[in-house]
C-alpha cells in the first residue's frame, strides 16, 4: 500500500487500533523494564485512592462543622490526615526523585539499543529513500520519549479514574441529578477534545514545511559552516526576505486553525464547562436556600465538584492523548517490523580465491524496499539516478593477489560498483560470485569481514586512535598491530605529536581534550584500518582525495609495499594514482568500456588514453 | 582548517561557566525587563492585552472561589434574600462565560497575528547580529556555545517570561484578594500563609542540587547522543556495517547509562529529602495547621467567645488549600525569573557584543586596484604559533595569482585576511594605498567574488544561489549566461523548475541535490554573474574530475579577463595558468614568481611540480632532467 494513502488515513484510525498500539507499546515497556509497569500501576491506584481520601476527608470535616460540632472528632480527622500525608509523601518523593528517573533512563537505553541494532541491520538503500529515512530518524528520536509518555499517562489515567469514580460516588449520594449533569458535560468535553486533536494533527501536517523552513534559516545563521558566505556576500538579505514571507504564511495558517480551535475548545469545551458549573451552582444555592442541605454539606459538595472538574479535565486531556500516541507508535512499529532485504545464507566462507561479477546491472530506483518503491516513484528518490541504470552489464573477474584499478569520470558508477561488491546493495540483474559461489549464499556479515574498505566518505569515530584503527574493540595485545598499520598509512609522524599516542582521543564530540585531525590526517587513519586486520581483499575508494601531492605520493608507494599477497581495488578519477595497478578498468556512465594495463590502454588510444592526456597535459607544457 | 583551531582557550571556560550560574539580583530584574521591552517594542498591544487578561483572570478567580463561597454561606446563614444571591451567581456566571470565550478567541485567532511580529523582530535582530560578528567568534568555543543558546532560546524565552509574569500577576491579584478576605476573618491565619516562604531555603537547596545534577549528566548525555548519531546518520551507515565499531558504540551506550544511574541516585536522594520537607511544610503545617486553628476557633472557642463563625470556618476550610497551593506556586514563579535571566543573559551578551572587525568611514570604489600586503602576521586566538608570518606582496590590478603549498601552510588564512574576515595581528593590508580597515565592510567585501573550499549551498533557488541578492530586471538572462559560462547550465536546465528550482532537501522535498562537482560549477557561476574587480577561489576544482577541471579553468581565465584573480589549488598543473605563483610554506612565502621562473630556480616548487608530474609522465620527466 502506498505511503501517501497511509498518511491520509492516519487521523481516522479506529478505536481498536488506538487500543492495540498503546497496548503493544506498554508490552514493550514491560519487556524492557517490568518494574516500571508495576510501579506505574501501584502509583496510579495508590494515589488515586489517596487523592480521593483527601476529598473524603475534606467532605467529612466540612460536614462535621455545625452548631453542635464535636471538636475532638474534628481534631482526630485532622491528625489522621497529617499522619497519612507524612507517610504517603515520603514514598511519593522517593519514587519521583530517585526511582523514576533511573527506570526511565533504563527504558531509554534499552529501547535505543533495540533501535540501533535494528538500524544497523537495515539495507543501505533505506538511507537513500528520504521518506523512509525521515520516519527512521523520527523513530530514533521520539519513540523512547513516546513510550515514557504512554506509561506515565497510563499511570495518571489510572489515578484519575480511581479518583473520579470515588468522587462521583460521593456526589451521587449527595445529589444524583448533579452527578448526572456533570457526567454528561464531561462526555461533551471528551468529544470536543477528540475533534480538537484531529484538527491539531492536520495543523501539524500543514505547518510542517513552514516550521522546517524556519528551522533551516535559523540553522544557517548559527552554524559556522555558513559563516563565511554570510559575511562575504548578500545572501543574508535574501534569507531574511524568505523568513518574512514564511512568517506571513505561518500567520495565515495559524489563524485558519485558530478559528477551528476556538469553536471546539472555546465554544465547545470551555463554554459548556462554565455553563454547567454555574448551572449546578445555582441549583445548589436553591437547595441551600430551601434548607434541603446544610451549609457544611453545601460547601463540601462545591468542594467535591471543584475537584471533579479539575480531575476530569485532566482525565480528558490524557485520554485524547492516546490517539496521538497511537499515531506515533504506529510509525515506530512500522519501522520495527521492517525487514531488511539483504539477508544471507549460512554457508561458511572459504579462503579468498576469486571474485567475479557476471552481467551485473544496478539501478538505485529499484533498490528501495518494495514497500517504499511505490512511493519513490512519485517522489523522485535520487535525482538523476531515476530510471537510469548506475551500472550496465558489468563483467569483471578478480583473482587473488591482483592489484586492480577502477577509473572513470564522476558518475561513471565506480562507487556503486564497490557498494555492490561489499553487498551493501544487491544487483538488479546479474550475480556476484565469491570463489564461484553467489555471495548471497554467505552470511553478509561474515562476507563483509573479508573485505577491508576505505570509503570515499569515511568517518572518524569519537574514540581513541587505536579503536579507530581496529574499527572496534582494542586490547593492549593489539598495540603493535595498530602501530604497524598506522606506519603503513604514513601516519607515524603525526602520531609522534599526539600526547597519548594511539590512546589519544579523536574529535571533540565529547572529550574537550580530544584531537581534531585535518582531512588528510583523518584519511590516513581511515586507511590504516585496512592494514590493521588481515583482509584478503582491500578496497580504496579515492584514497588520496584529501591529501596534498606530497602525501599522496608517499601514500601510493606505501600502499603498494604493504599489500603484498593481497587483492587491492583502487578507485580514482586521478589517473596518477591508478597507473600502478596491474589492470585498469575504465568505466563510463555505468559501462565498462576499456580494460587492460596502463601501457595497453595507452596503446589502445581510447577514452582512457584521452583522459590521461588531459590530466597530464598541463604538466607536459613546461 | 582543523589543525589551526586546536589550541583554544580552554582553561578559562570552566571558571566562567561556574560563575554564570547565578546572576546578581539587579541583572536578573533587568534581563527580564529587557524581554518585556522587546515585546513592547514589537507589539505594545500584545503586552497590554496579556497583562490586562492576567489581572482580570486573577479577579475572576477570587470572585469564583473564596469570595463566592463566603457570599453564599454568609448570605444564607444571615437569612438574607435568596434571590439576591441567585442573581449574583447568575451575573457572575454570565461574565465568566463571556470573558473566557472572548479570551479564547483572542488567543486562538487574534494573537496569532501579533505574536509572530514579536518573534520575527527578535529573530531578525539576532540574524543581523550574527552576520556581523567576526568569524573568530565561531572559533571561540565559549562564545559559540552562548551564541547557539541565544539563537535557540531567544524567542522561546520571551514567551516564557511573559508566561511567568502572567502567572505571577494572576496569582498575586487572586492571592491578595483572598488574603484580605482571610485577614478579615481572622488576622492570625495569615501567619500560616507566611510559613511556606520560610521553606524557600530548601527550594534553593533543591535547585542547586538540580543544577549540579544536570551538569554532571552532561558528559554521559553527550556520549549517548553521539552513539545515536553514529547509528542514524547516513554518513556513518557504511562504516557501521563493516567492522566491529558498533559493538564499541553499544558498550558506550551502556556505560553512559551506568554513569547516569550513579549520578541520578546521588542527587536524587538529596532532592527527595529537600522536596519532602517542603511538601510536609505546605500540606501538613500550613494547610492542616490552618484547618486545626479554624476548627479550634469555631468549635472550641465558639463564635460567642470571639471565635470564628461557622460560615467563616467553612470558607477557610474550603479555600485554604487552594490559597496555599497558589502561594507555593508564587514562590516557584519567582525562581523561574532566575532561570529566564540566565538564558536572556546569553541573548543580551550576544546582542550587545561589539564586533572587533568594524566599518571604516570610507566607501570602497567598485573599481578595485592594487592590493598591498605589508608585513602581515596572523595568529589565531589562543594559538601559540603564528599561522602567517611576515607576508609581503602586492597583488596588482588584473593580475592572476596562484597560491600553492602543502596542507596547513596558511593559504586559506591569507584569503580570509584579504576578505577582512580577520584583521592581521601585525602589519596591514591596503587597497590603493588605503588601509582596508578604513573602508566600510560591505563596500570592501562587495568587491570580491569568492568561492570557499568549504562552500555551502543555500536552500534557495538556483537563481538566488548565483545572485545572492534580491532579483532585479534582466537577472534571469544574467544567471543563465553565468551558468553556461561555468558549465552548470546543462544540469540546471534539466531540473524541473530550471533556475527557479530550490536546492537541497533541507525543507523542500522537491529540492535538487546536486553532486559536489555540480555544486562547485554552480558556485563558479557567481563569479561570472557579478563582475567584481577581485575573484578569490579556494580550491574551486577539488570535486571536479580532470576533464571538467580543465574546461573550468579555461573558461575562467577567459571570462575573468581584466579582473584580479587569486586561486588556491593542490594541483600544480593549474598554477601554470597564473601570471604569478606564490608558494606558501609554514605561514611564510617560500617562493614567488612566474611558473617559468620558479622552475628555473629549481627550488621547492620545482620539486613539487616534478613529483606530481612524475605520476603522469613516469620516466619522461626524469629523462629530461
Amino acid at each position: 500500500m502506498s505511503k501517501q494513502k497511509d498518511k491520509n488515513k492516519r487521523p481516522k484510525q479506529k478505536i481498536f487500533d488506538i487500543f492495540k498500539n498503546n497496548f503493544i507499546m506498554l508490552g514493550k515497556v514491560a519487556k524492557h523494564t517490568p518494574e516500571y509497569i508495576f510501579l506505574m500501576i501501584a502509583e496510579g491506584v495508590v494515589w488515586g485512592f489517596l487523592n480521593s481520601a483527601v476529598a473524603v476527608f475534606n467532605y467529612t470535616l466540612l460536614n462535621a462543622i455545625d452548631e453542635k460540632g464535636d471538636f475532638e472528632y474534628a481534631v482526630k480527622i485532622i491528625l489522621f490526615m497529617a499522619a497519612f500525608d507524612i507517610l504517603a509523601y515520603a514514598f511519593e518523593r522517593w519514587y519521583w526523585c530517585v526511582q523514576n528517573p533511573i527506570i526511565k533512563q533504563k527504558l531509554h537505553m534499552k529501547m535505543h539499543r533495540e533501535l540501533f541494532v535494528k538500524a544497523r541491520s537495515l539495507d543501505l538503500s533505506c538511507f537513500d529513500d528520504p521518506e523512509f529515512y525521515n520516519d527512521f530518524v523520527w523513530a530514533m528520536n521520539q519513540s523512547d520519549r513516546r513510550a515514557v509518555e504512554v506509561i506515565e499517562d497510563t499511570g495518571k489515567l489510572i489515578n484519575r479514574i480511581v479518583n473520579s469514580v470515588t468522587l462521583f460516588t460521593i456526589l451521587i449520594t449527595v445529589d444524583p441529578i448533579v452527578a448526572l449533569i456533570l457526567f454528561l458535560s464531561s462526555c461533551v468535553a471528551i468529544v470536543c477534545n477528540l475533534i480538537g486533536n484531529k484538527i491539531g494533527f492536520e495543523h501539524d501536517k500543514e505547518g510542517n514545511p513552514i516550521w522546517r523552513k524556519n528551522a533551516y534559516i535559523n540553522r544557517v545563521y548559527h552554524l559556522p559552516d555558513y559563516s563565511k558566505e554570510l559575511r562575504t556576500n548578500r545572501a543574508s538579505e535574501l534569507l531574511i526576505k524568505e523568513y518574512e514571507e514564511n512568517i506571513e504564511k505561518q500567520v495565515k495558517m495559524n489563524i485558519k486553525y485558530g478559528k477551528k480551535y476556538f469553536v471546539v475548545y472555546g465554544l465547545g469545551w470551555q463554554g459548556i464547562g462554565h455553563i454547567t458549573f454555574f448551572g449546578i451552582l445555582l441549583y445548589m444555592v436553591s437547595l441551600l436556600a430551601r434548607g434541603e442541605i446544610a451549609v457544611g454539606g453545601f460547601a463540601a459538595s462545591i468542594g467535591v465538584i471543584w475537584t471533579i472538574r479539575s480531575t476530569l479535565s485532566d482525565l480528558i486531556e490524557r485520554i485524547t492523548k492516546y490517539s496521538k500516541h497511537s499515531l506515533y507508535i504506529e510509525k515506530y512499529l512500522e519501522f520495527m517490523r521492517f525487514e531488511p532485504q539483504i539477508t544471507g545464507g549460512k554457508k561458511d566462507i572459504p579462503e579468498f580465491e576469486s571474485l567475479e561479477l557476471r552481467n551485473v546491472s544496478f539501478s538505485y530506483e529499484f533498490a528501495s524496499h518494495p514497500k517504499y518503491k511505490f512511493h519513490s516513484k512519485d517522489h523522485k528518490v535520487a535525482e538523476g539516478a531515476e530510471g537510469k541504470e548506475a551500472l550496465k552489464h558489468v563483467n569483471i573477474k578478480i583473482s587473488k593477489n591482483d592489484k586492480i584499478a577502477i577509473v572513470g569520470y564522476n558518475g561513471a558508477g565506480k562507487t556503486t560498483l564497490i557498494k555492490l561488491i561489499m553487498r551493501m546493495y544487491d544487483p538488479t540483474e546479474g550475480e556476484i560470485f565469491y570463489n564461484g559461489v553467489n555471495i548471497k549464499e554467505y552470511d553478509p556479515e561474515a562476507y563483509r569481514e573479508r573485505i577491508g574498505t576505505v570509503f570515499q566518505d569515511f568517518k572518524i569515530f569519537a574514540t581513541t586512535v587505536a579503536e579507530n584503527v581496529m574499527n572496534g574493540a582494542y586490547t593492549e595485545d593489539d598495540e603493535q598491530r595498530v602501530l604497524d598499520a598506522l606506519a603503513s598509512a604514513d601516519f607515524t609522524d603525526r602520531l609522534k605529536t599526539l600526547d597519548e599516542g594511539i590512546n589519544t582521543h579523536l574529535t571533540r564530540e565529547f572529550n574537550d581534550k580530544g584531537t581534531n585531525l585535518s582531512g588528510g590526517e583523518s584519511q590516513k587513519v581511515a586507511i590504516s584500518r585496512v592494514f590493521a586486520r588481515d583482509y584478503p581483499i582491500i578496497i580504496m575508494d579515492e584514497p588520496s582525495s584529501a591529501l596534498d601531492p606530497m602525501a599522496e605520493y608517499n601514500l601510493n608507494h606505501s600502499i603498494l609495499h604493504n599489500t603484498e599477497g593481497k587483492t587491492v581495488i583502487f578507485i580514482s578519477h586521478r589517473l596518477s594514482t591508478t597507473r600502478i595497478a596491474d589492470k585498469i578498468y575504465m568505466f563510463d556512465t555505468g559501462e565498462l568500456i576499456e580494460q587492460g594495463s596502463h601501457e595497453e590502454l595507452l596503446k589502445m588510444n581510447g577514452k582512457y588514453a584521452e583522459m590521461f592526456r588531459v590530466q597530464s597535459e598541463k604538466y607536459q607544457r613546461q | 582548517m582543523a589543525k589551526e583551531k586546536e589550541p583554544k582557550v580552554k582553561t578559562e571556560k570552566k571558571g566562567k561557566k561556574e560563575k554564570k550560574k547565578k546572576l546578581p539580583f539587579q541583572r536578573t530584574v533587568s534581563n527580564n525587563l529587557f524581554s518585556l521591552k522587546m515585546i513592547w517594542l514589537a507589539s505594545p498591544l500584545y503586552l497590554i492585552i496579556y497583562l490586562g487578561s492576567s489581572v482580570t483572570y486573577g479577579i475572576l478567580d477570587f470572585l469564583t472561589t473564596g469570595h463566592l463561597l463566603r457570599k453564599i454561606v454568609n448570605g444564607v446563614e444571615s437569612g438574607g434574600s435568596i434571590s439576591g444571591i441567585i442573581t449574583y451567581v447568575a451575573i457572575l456566571g454570565v461574565i465568566c462565560v463571556i470573558y473566557y470565550l472572548s479570551m479564547n478567541y483572542y488567543w486562538n485567532v487574534i494573537s496569532q497575528k501579533l505574536w509572530p511580529r514579536i518573534t520575527s523582530s527578535m529573530n531578525k535582530l539576532l540574524f543581523k547580529k550574527s552576520a556581523e560578528v567576526e568569524l573568530a567568534c565561531y572559533e571561540n568555543p565559549e562564545f559559540y556555545d552562548r551564541y547557539v543558546k541565544a539563537m535557540d532560546e531567544a524567542t522561546n524565552r520571551l514567551y516564557k517570561v511573559l508566561n511567568t509574569v502572567d502567572n505571577l500577576v494572576m496569582k498575586f491579584v487572586s492571592l491578595s484578594a483572598n488574603s484580605i478576605l482571610i485577614f478579615i476573618i481572622d488576622p492570625w491565619l495569615i501567619l500560616f500563609g507566611v510559613f511556606p516562604f520560610l521553606l524557600g531555603f530548601f527550594k534553593r537547596l533543591d535547585n542547586i542540587a538540580n543544577h549540579k545534577m544536570a551538569s554532571e549528566h552532561k558528559p554521559s548525555q553527550r556520549r549517548a547522543n553521539y552513539v545515536k548519531r553514529t547509528f542514524y546518520l547516513n554518513d556513518y551507515a557504511k562504516e557501521m556495517r563493516i567492522g566491529g565499531m558498533y559493538v564499541s558504540m553499544l558498550r558506550d551506550l551502556k556505560d553512559a547509562y551506568t554513569e547516569y544511574k550513579r549520578i541520578a541516585r546521588k542527587y536524587g536522594i538529596r532532592r527527595a529529602i529537600y522536596q519532602y520537607i517542603q511538601r510536609i511544610g505546605l500540606e501538613v503545617v500550613t494547610i492542616l495547621g490552618a484547618m486545626l486553628y479554624s476548627v479550634w476557633s469555631t468549635l472550641y472557642v465558639g463564635s460567642a467567645n470571639g471565635g470564628m463563625s461557622i460560615g467563616d470556618c467553612i470558607v477557610v476550610l474550603g479555600a485554604i488549600g487552594g490559597i496555599s497551593h497558589s502561594l507555593n506556586g508564587l514562590i516557584q514563579n519567582f525562581a523561574e525569573f532566575g532561570e529566564h535571566a540566565l538564558f536572556l543573559e546569553d541573548v543580551r551578551f550576544f546582542l550587545d557584543y561589539q564586533p572587533t572587525i568594524v566599518d571604516g568611514d570610507r566607501t570602497a570604489s567598485g573599481e578595485g586596484g592594487d592590493i598591498e600586503v605589508k608585513g602581515v602576521s596572523f595568529r589565531y586566538d589562543g594559538s601559540d604559533k603564528d599561522t602567517l608570518t611576515d607576508i609581503d606582496f602586492v597583488w596588482h590590478k588584473g593580475e592572476r595569482i596562484a597560491l600553492v603549498g602543502v596542507n596547513g601552510s596558511g593559504k586559506t588564512t591569507l584569503v580570509k585576511l584579504l576578505l577582512r574576515l580577520y584583521d592581521p595581528t601585525e602589519g596591514e593590508i591596503s587597497m590603493d594605498s588605503t588601509n582596508i580597515k578604513d573602508f566600510t565592510l560591505s563596500s570592501y567585501r562587495d568587491g570580491f567574488s569568492t568561492v570557499f573550499q568549504d562552500y555551502k549551498m543555500f536552500s534557495l533557488s538556483v537563481k538566488d544561489n548565483v545572485l545572492l541578492r534580491p532579483e532585479r530586471e534582466g537577472d534571469r538572462e544574467l544567471v543563465e549566461n553565468a551558468l553556461k559560462e561555468s558549465g552548470a547550465y546543462e544540469r540546471v536546465s534539466k531540473l524541473e523548475n530550471g533556475i527557479d528550482n530550490i536546492l537541497t532537501r533541507e525543507f523542500d522535498d522537491n529540492g535538487a541535490n546536486l553532486s559536489g562537482g555540480e555544486q562547485q560549477k554552480l558556485l563558479l557561476a557567481r563569479v561570472f554573474a557579478d563582475p567584481t574587480p577581485f575573484v578569490l577561489l579556494d580550491e574551486p576544482s577539488s570535486a571536479l574530475d580532470p576533464n571538467a577541471e580543465y574546461k573550468m579553468f579555461e573558461n575562467m581565465m577567459r571570462a575573468t579577463e581584466g579582473r584580479s584573480v587569486m586561486f588556491i589549488s593542490h594541483r600544480l598543473s593549474s598554477a601554470v595558468l597564473a601570471d604569478r605563483v606564490i608558494l606558501m610554506d609554514n605561514g611564510r612565502i617560500a617562493e614567488m614568481g612566474t611558473h617559468a621562473e620558479l622552475m628555473e630556480k629549481d627550488g621547492r616548487y620545482a620539486e613539487m611540480f616534478r613529483r606530481q608530474a612524475e605520476n603522469y609522465l613516469g620516466s619522461e620527466v626524469s629523462a629530461s632532467e
